[in-house]
């Protein structure tokens, strides 16, 4: 790294031996100009985390518009974040419904969720559309090491029929790069740190060795950079690169510790080395990194395929050994929904807590939260009866000021998704007039 | 893709003003007799006036017509969305729409409604190809508005086999209400629309008078029959409605029955004060309905049996919650 006398660049990096740490936004990459006195904005960020099945909808949508206050049970964790969260309801994907096509709502709706396109049913010659994530990542990806990440929780097969004739492509990916090419999600948190944090190039197998005999973080590979950096910053600089760096540091530890037990569990356990076995922990482990990506720019657009669509997951975590798919099927027993709604809770409550995290690091004016748009939603409300309209959608984050939170807006039935999609491209600085079955703008975001 | 299944009974998107007249209620009760004997479907109801208590109405007479309970969506307690126009709501609220509803409806607000255009497009995407008809009654400001959406043009051509326009009056004649409320959409749609188009007269719609009789009669199976009640409220009994929307219904479901002939091929125009003038022509795509003194009587007959039918109960897919 070359530190000159002016502005830090965004773009710097920490190098070492097969790495390359990207820096957190740093007030001394502001440049003290007359530049500066006019503002340089943090830039937006987009995320999309998505759950499968669908959600009780008695415990997601509050009984009343405006202000939000109580929230019901499986928001409920979402509660110390009331002001920072918008949630909107009524949004529809007509092109997740059947339309002739049968049964399958489960790989439509994966399908289309992104994409706002009804998938071709078919097992082999899977068709959907580019998805709108990877339109934004296509223009704004140019500023960022990655035009976009596709992070997932739950290994899943591409090929096969996974729903009444649907390819698994369909069920087990979010973002689609074109109309027949679906973006697999990385699973792995090893995988994960070592995109973020390697230099582009794969570890050598003896690299490997020798950092994992030694245990060595990568950050000390970096050591001499980190020096000559914090040497040239400011004390609120140097404590938000401590900070930083402290934080890679323990998501290490945490895929350290993930791969040592794996390496005790038993061998037919279905889960590759490095994903940890415990549902929260890992949701931790990938949130982390995916709030390091953010925070140094590394990319502004993500999709997290928490877990596919039509999963049968059980949560043991929870004392719920049921499959999540079948207990959605509830037909009204109150004891499967019952089930459904603590599955639900769970989900919400890891997420809360990466957006907790998100809003305790500084950035800019405000925290990093602020800065992006981060939608919490599915592609099927009720699961039950697999409805594809008033699909659960939450946005947390102001993206940059331009969102006002702290409300639920419902919005007429049938309103199109893909309207929120245009409304979020704008947001991106991706002006797109058109997108899946939009009818216009999504309105009612803005802080007027 | 189209299953290989036989194709299900021809889908109808009824876009009406209801509360205007009597006779849109009619209809509507016809489309679920045709229902009810497996001939059509009822695929969307738009409505082109502003209030909600049509759209109330409207979703209460669809549950009334579900067995009063929720099997008309499969289990769902939100029944079928309703497309409503946007505006302000009209200043006076129709007496047919005043009277207490006995069937639930979950419509509160505009909110619980759906834009027009949305309805319409989203319900030719469930129809299958040339398996679907729109009835419209009232003035075309929803037609337009959906033909304005991307791509429905072409779904309108794949999906639809006819338009049936309630409005104007030929093969001329005087300005026409429905024609009058929105010109610029009736031109539009006449212009526009890329199926074969069946309009219906003023005159038709008067010479086919709906028997008050028959609402005494035919409709007292249910002591709390919507329909029976709305018509009852709209004008002091006992009084005969005339049935355009009935006829333009009639004709989308039963085309070839001979119920009514057809005038030769031509094209319809709107001029600036909401006239129609019918000109005839081999390549023109609209026709409109004429009808002899022997057909009076069997039209009649059909419209009282269908509209007066009950219900035929559905199993739900799924159970409800």
């Amino acid at each position: 790294m070359i530190i000159t006398g002016r502005s830090l660049p965004r773009r710097a990096f920490l190098r070492g031996m097969g790495t390359a740490v990207a820096l957190p936004f740093l007030d001394a990459m502001v440049p003290a100009t007359a530049a500066a006195a006019r503002g340089v904005k943090p830039p937006v960020r987009m995320a999309f985390v998505y759950v499968p099945n669908g959600i009780i909808m008695e415990g997601w949508n509050p009984d009343y518009e405006g202000a939000l206050g109580a929230l019901p049970r499986v928001l409920k964790p979402m509660e110390p974040f009331r002001q920072d969260i918008l949630q909107l309801g009524n949004l529809t994907h007509n092109a997740g419904r059947a339309l002739l096509d049968g049964a399958g709502d489960h790989g439509r709706c994966c399908a289309s969720y992104l994409t706002g396109v009804h998938p071709r049913k078919s097992v082999t010659d899977i068709k959907a559309g580019i998805s709108f994530d990877q339109i934004v990542a296509g223009q704004v990806g140019k500023q960022t090491r990655f035009p976009s990440l596709e992070l997932g929780m739950e290994d899943a097969r591409q090929a096969g029929d996974c729903d009444s004739g649907y390819s698994c492509a369909y069920t087990n990916n979010l973002a689609w790069k074109s109309e027949t090419q679906p973006l697999p999600p990385i699973l792995d948190p090893r995988a994960l740190f070592e995109r973020l944090f390697g230099n582009g190039r794969a570890l050598t197998p003896e690299a490997r060795a020798r950092q994992n005999l030694y245990r060595r973080s990568i950050l000390d590979f970096v050591t001499d950079d980190t020096r000559k950096l914090e040497g040239s910053l400011g004390p609120a600089d140097r404590r938000k690169l401590d900070e930083y760096l402290a934080s890679i540091r323990e998501i290490e530890r945490q895929i350290e510790k993930a791969e040592r037990d794996n390496s005790q569990i038993e061998p037919h356990m279905e889960k590759p080395y490095g994903i940890p076995a415990d549902f929260a922990e890992h949701f931790r482990l990938m949130s982390d990194m995916m709030t390091v990506a953010f925070q140094a720019d590394l990319t502004r657009v993500i999709t997290f395929l928490v877990t596919h669509e039509g999963t049968s997951r059980p949560y043991r975590e929870i004392d719920i050994p049921d499959g999540h798919h079948p207990l959605t099927h509830h037909k009204g027993q109150a004891d499967l929904i019952e089930k459904v709604t603590q599955i639900n809770a769970y989900h919400v409550r890891q997420f809360a807590a990466w957006i907790g995290r998100l809003k305790a690091i500084p950035e800019g004016d405000g925290s990093l939260l602020d800065n992006c748009m981060i939608v919490y939603g599915a592609g099927l409300s009720d699961g039950n009866r697999h409805l594809h309209e008033d699909l659960p959608t939450l946005i947390a984050g102001r993206a940059g000021n331009s969102i006002k939170t702290g409300r639920r807006i419902v919005y007429r039935r049938e309103t199109p998704m893909c309207n929120l999609f245009l409304a979020m491209m704008d947001r991106m600085g991706v002006r797109v007039e058109q997108f899946g079955d939009s009818t216009g703008r999504l309105d009612g975001l803005d802080l007027a | 893709m189209q299953f290989p299944f036989a194709k299900p009974p021809i889908g109808i998107i009824f876009d009406c003003a209801m509360g205007r007249k009597i006779d849109d209620a009619l209809a509507l009760a016809m489309l679920h007799g045709f229902e009810a004997r497996k001939e059509a479907r009822l695929a969307a109801v738009a409505i082109s006036v502003p209030d909600v208590k049509a759209a109330q109405f409207c979703d209460s007479v669809n549950v009334f017509y579900s067995g009063a309970n929720a099997a008309f969506t499969g289990g769902s307690r939100r029944g079928m969305p309703v497309g409503l126009a946007d505006g302000p709501p009209p200043a006076t609220t129709s007496p047919m729409l005043t009277v207490p509803l006995v069937y639930h409806t979950e419509i509160r607000s505009a909110i619980d409604t759906a834009e027009v255009a949305v309805v319409i497009r989203n319900a030719l995407t469930a129809q299958y190809d040339q398996n679907a008809a729109v009835v419209l009654s009232g003035p075309a400001t929803d037609l337009a508005k959906a033909l304005k959406l991307r791509d429905t043009r072409e779904l309108i051509a794949r999906k639809v086999k006819l338009l049936c326009v309630a409005a104007g009056q030929y093969p001329e004649g005087a300005p026409e209400p429905n024609i009058q409320a929105d010109i610029a959409a009736a031109r539009k749609v006449f212009a526009e629309w890329p199926t074969p188009v069946v309009a219906v007269g003023y005159d038709i719609g008067m010479a086919l008078l709906f028997p008050a009789a028959s609402i005494d009669r035919d409709f007292a199976w249910n002591a709390n029959h919507p329909i029976a009640a709305a018509y009852r409220a709209y004008q002091p009994m006992p009084y005969d409605a005339p049935s355009w929307a009935m006829a333009a219904m009639l004709y989308a479901v039963r085309p070839k029955e001979n119920y009514f002939n057809l005038s030769p091929p031509g094209t319809i125009q709107v001029s600036d004060d909401g006239r129609t003038s019918f000109a005839p022509s081999e390549s023109g795509k609209h026709r409109y309905l004429v009808i002899g003194p022997d057909q009076h009587e069997r039209i009649i007959r059909t419209y009282t049996q269908l509209s007066s039918a009950k219900p035929v109960e559905r199993k739900p897919k799924r159970p409800a919650a």
